[in-house]
């Protein structure tokens, strides 16, 4: 089987590559082993949320100058930075993901247990917020469903009041949902969705909000709406008389699912080929050009391309592993960014900046991987199995993902 | 030495590898409907772990899970989550199978009465009065449309019309063709014949096929299925000793035959698992390779959209089927969003589940029906079965398209 670029990893990163090629009229394969992290996605994207030092950047592109030059922004370079930033959102909403937000700068994202945090794009509909002194709310309601523990209300509520907001919990219930709670361990947002894709349901759900509201500034309500397309959340706008802002619960991400479907149907409906459930197992090179893969479902058919993205994600998704020996990337064994001595992989107080956070693939400039110190011309690494980020610390990962993605794409198209 | 003690940590079914994300809960068909249901990841690595200690904590809810393995194919760490399912119900289950149930499992036996009076079955199982005896005495669902049995098996077709010209091709396989085409649809194993004699290929039965088993694994009898699977992994066997590839048309006897013997039946298959092979897969592989050429009608013209089965995506092998469609000039290829149609073989067919079963399949029909294509194609019979009967559209094997739109006579004549 022959493309003109094949990706491995099917998660945000390797989407956006996917879509943006096939749209260009290549020929794109998919390899994608299990779903990605958008499942744990917070219903924002970020650029950067916080600089070196850890302070919160309130201008993303004059940031972005400051930092080291390992990091994937300063390989893709600022004057490009803010371009890609346009063409991503544009993508987003293309897919059908609206977003609120822009790269000039900076607003906060309530996070699931009432804290906030610099984001960049916004899922349509969730609370979005200037910044902590500047709430927009003086009082607001917190509902949630009956049964649902990934929704921790208390300590939302009590993160607001810290910041000065009046915030009563409420909890409803209809009978569709009672019906859901029978299996507690099965009341996740996810689930709650695809019940709640029932328009009747949906609104027993609003007569019941609308019947135990007060008279809030705003109803802040769990996101557990839309699985497939966003239509449901703006239904629920509509039907419930005071204004409705969503707050993002744990995971399973009911955003972070969506996401995933939009892109891939965008995807399919550019021609390209996705292969589920299926890991690139090894690559067959020619001195420094790689000339074709073998995946674990198809181990006698060799899937040859032009271009080859490595998307394959950091340590949760498999893309970079370690064992007692050191850190490596199981499929090609690349060259690795990573400290070689096991006791400086991490630190021991668990809040502090993790080093194996940054661990990655190596790459140079323009995002070719390595292999025993040489460029393999035709082999790019994006997103998170990238070294030389780390998205807890400088809240980077999305914005990585999808301009490392859009960046790479350029190249290969010859655009770039 | 160090890597080697990680390298012996390998759990049963990879259970140790679960990080408890929940991704699979998310695409689980049934949690989706049935709050009964304690969903994969409680059912599979969670509640192992306790009944590894003690088997008082098996669920008998567990037999409410489909096999579908849409969970394996979106689980992010490869943990096997339907086969640790149902594996313990075949450790743990003290249920017995109801005579409805050995009924439904025993698709051969049935199959070879039923064949004898088909005509009079046939009209029959439409009536309403034994519908509602199946549906009251049986427990089979009232509203379900049997497949008809066919008055001749294929296997009797074969003998008598088509046995005698297969020795004289140069090259031969051997066809493992299931029940279904046997009792029920013998066409779908006349167009495989057609279209292997059309590239030069004599077709051969095994020397002895039982059911694959699938239907008796799902039904509590999987004594029954080991000991068929016994019979039939020895013919499979047999024909290796002649070189003989074995063909299939249907996605879960191969399936079940490659994975599910050896998973849970400890049936040993490493030495002729490769030998059994989807015939699109083969026919592809051939043709890529320059083996063999097709040549097609100019008058074929057809809308089809393709419904990725259940066991055909856990095999990974969706592209062999679509890449060979896509060959066929005439034809338009639609992807269906993969997802289940909530038969899931015999399930589907039982009263406590069938509303279920439809639920599941909802989405699915309803996409179907918006898109009104020509005709539905899939790789898999039971999903034929519930997708005629749910949409009133026809459902065809990519093999019988391909017989449909096959030149034959120029077919014959490029691979002479």
């Amino acid at each position: 089987m022959r493309y003109d670029t094949i990706i491995i990893g099917g998660g945000l990163s390797g989407l956006t590559a996917g879509i943006t090629l096939a749209k260009a009229g290549q020929k794109v394969c998919i390899v994608s082993a299990g779903q990605s992290s958008l499942h744990f996605h917070s219903g924002s994207f970020d650029l950067l949320g916080y600089d070196a030092d850890g302070e919160v950047v309130t201008h993303p592109l004059q940031a972005i100058a400051d930092l080291k030059a390992e990091h994937p922004y300063s390989k893709i370079g600022i004057s490009n930075i803010e371009h890609l930033a346009s063409q991503a959102k544009t993508l987003l909403s293309e897919a059908g993901i609206s977003v609120m937000g822009n790269y000039e700068q900076n607003h906060y994202r309530v996070t699931p247990l009432g804290t906030l945090k610099p984001a960049w794009l916004t899922t349509e509909g969730y609370a979005m917020i200037d910044g902590p002194e500047r709430l927009p709310w003086k009082k607001v309601e917190l509902l949630n469903i009956q049964g649902f523990m990934d929704f921790p209300t208390q300590f939302i509520a009590e993160n607001l009041r810290m910041m000065g907001v009046e915030c009563q919990i409420k909890t409803f219930t209809t009978d569709k949902l009672s019906t859901a709670r029978q299996s507690p361990t099965e009341m996740r947002a996810t689930n709650i969705a695809k019940v709640l894709a029932n328009k009747d349901a949906l609104s027993k759900v609003s007569e019941r909000i609308n019947a135990i509201s007060g008279d809030p500034d705003a109803l802040l309500l769990p996101a557990v709406l839309g699985f497939s397309n966003a239509e449901s959340l703006d239904e629920m706008k509509q039907w419930i008389k005071k204004p409705v802002q969503y707050i993002a619960t744990l995971p399973p991400s009911v955003s972070g699912v969506r996401t995933t479907i939009l892109l891939k149907r965008l995807f399919a409906q550019a021609g390209g080929t996705l292969l589920v459930g299926d890991s690139a197992t090894t690559g067959q090179f020619s001195g420094n050009h790689l000339v074709s893969i073998t995946t674990d479902h198809l181990p006698d058919e060799k899937l040859y391309a032009d271009h080859f993205i490595l998307a394959s994600g950091s340590f949760m998704s498999h893309g970079i592993r370690s064992n007692y020996a050191g850190v490596y990337e199981p499929v090609f064994k690349l060259d690795v960014d990573a400290a070689k001595k096991r006791d400086d992989w991490s630190v021991t107080n668990a809040f502090e900046t993790q080093p194996y956070m940054e661990f990655g693939v190596h790459t140079d400039k323009d995002f070719h991987a390595t292999k025993d110190g040489k460029n393999i011309e035709n082999l790019y690494a994006i997103g998170s199995v990238l070294s030389g980020h780390n998205s807890i610390k400088h809240a980077d990962g999305t914005g990585v993902s999808l301009l490392t993605a859009l960046y790479v794409a350029k190249k290969i198209t010859g655009k770039g | 030495m160090a890597e080697g003690i990680q390298l012996k940590n390998i759990s049963g079914n990879n259970l140790e590898q679960c990080l408890k994300c929940s991704i699979c809960t998310a695409y689980c068909p049934v949690s989706a409907v049935e709050p009964k249901y304690p969903g994969p990841k409680h059912s599979g690595p969670d509640q192992e772990r306790y009944r590894l200690k003690d088997s008082k904590f098996f669920d008998e809810a567990l037999k409410m899970c489909l096999n579908c393995k849409r969970c394996e194919v979106a689980c992010p760490s490869g943990v096997r989550i339907a086969d640790i399912i149902q594996a313990s119900r075949i450790t743990y289950s003290t249920h017995r199978p109801i005579p409805r149930d050995i009924m439904l499992a025993n698709t051969d036996f049935v199959g070879t009465m039923a064949n004898m009076v088909a005509p009079i079955v046939n009209a029959t199982l439409g009536l309403k009065p034994v519908k509602a005896v199946l549906h009251g005495v049986m427990g089979i669902d009232k509203h379900r449309t049997f497949p008809a049995y066919s008055s001749q098996k294929f296997e009797t077709w074969y003998k008598r019309m088509a046995a005698k010209k297969q020795d004289s091709y140069s090259k031969h396989v051997s066809y493992f063709h299931g029940c279904y085409v046997n009792y029920n649809f013998p066409q779908l194993g006349k167009d495989l014949v057609k279209i292997m004699n059309a590239v030069g290929y004599g077709v051969h039965l095994l020397e002895k096929e039982k059911c694959c088993g699938v239907a008796l694994i799902a039904n509590g009898l999987s004594g029954q299925a080991r000991r068929q699977g016994k019979v039939n992994i020895r013919s499979i066997r047999k024909a290796a000793e002649q070189n003989r590839i074995v063909l299939t048309t249907s996605s879960t006897c191969t399936f079940t035959m490659r994975d599910e013997y050896e998973h849970l039946l400890d049936i040993k298959t490493d030495d002729v698992r490769e030998n059994i092979t989807l015939a699109t897969r083969f026919l592809y592989r051939l043709i890529e390779k320059g083996d063999i050429k097709l040549a097609f009608r100019k008058d074929f013209k057809m809308r089809t959209a393709y419904h990725s089965a259940c066991h055909m995506e856990k095999m990974g092998w969706i592209i062999y089927s679509t890449e060979l469609l896509k060959m066929i000039p005439g034809l338009e290829l639609i992807m269906l969003d993969s997802q289940c149609c909530g038969i899931a073989g015999t399930y589907g067919f039982k009263k406590e589940n069938y509303q279920r079963s439809q639920e599941i399949g909802s989405r699915l029909f309803k996409q179907i029906k918006e898109l009104n294509p020509d005709c539905v194609s899939t790789d898999c019979e039971t999903c034929k079965w519930q997708i005629e009967m749910s949409t009133g559209y026809e459902v065809k094997n990519p093999i019988s398209i391909l017989a449909d739109a096959l030149d034959v006579e120029e077919t014959i004549k490029l691979n002479q």
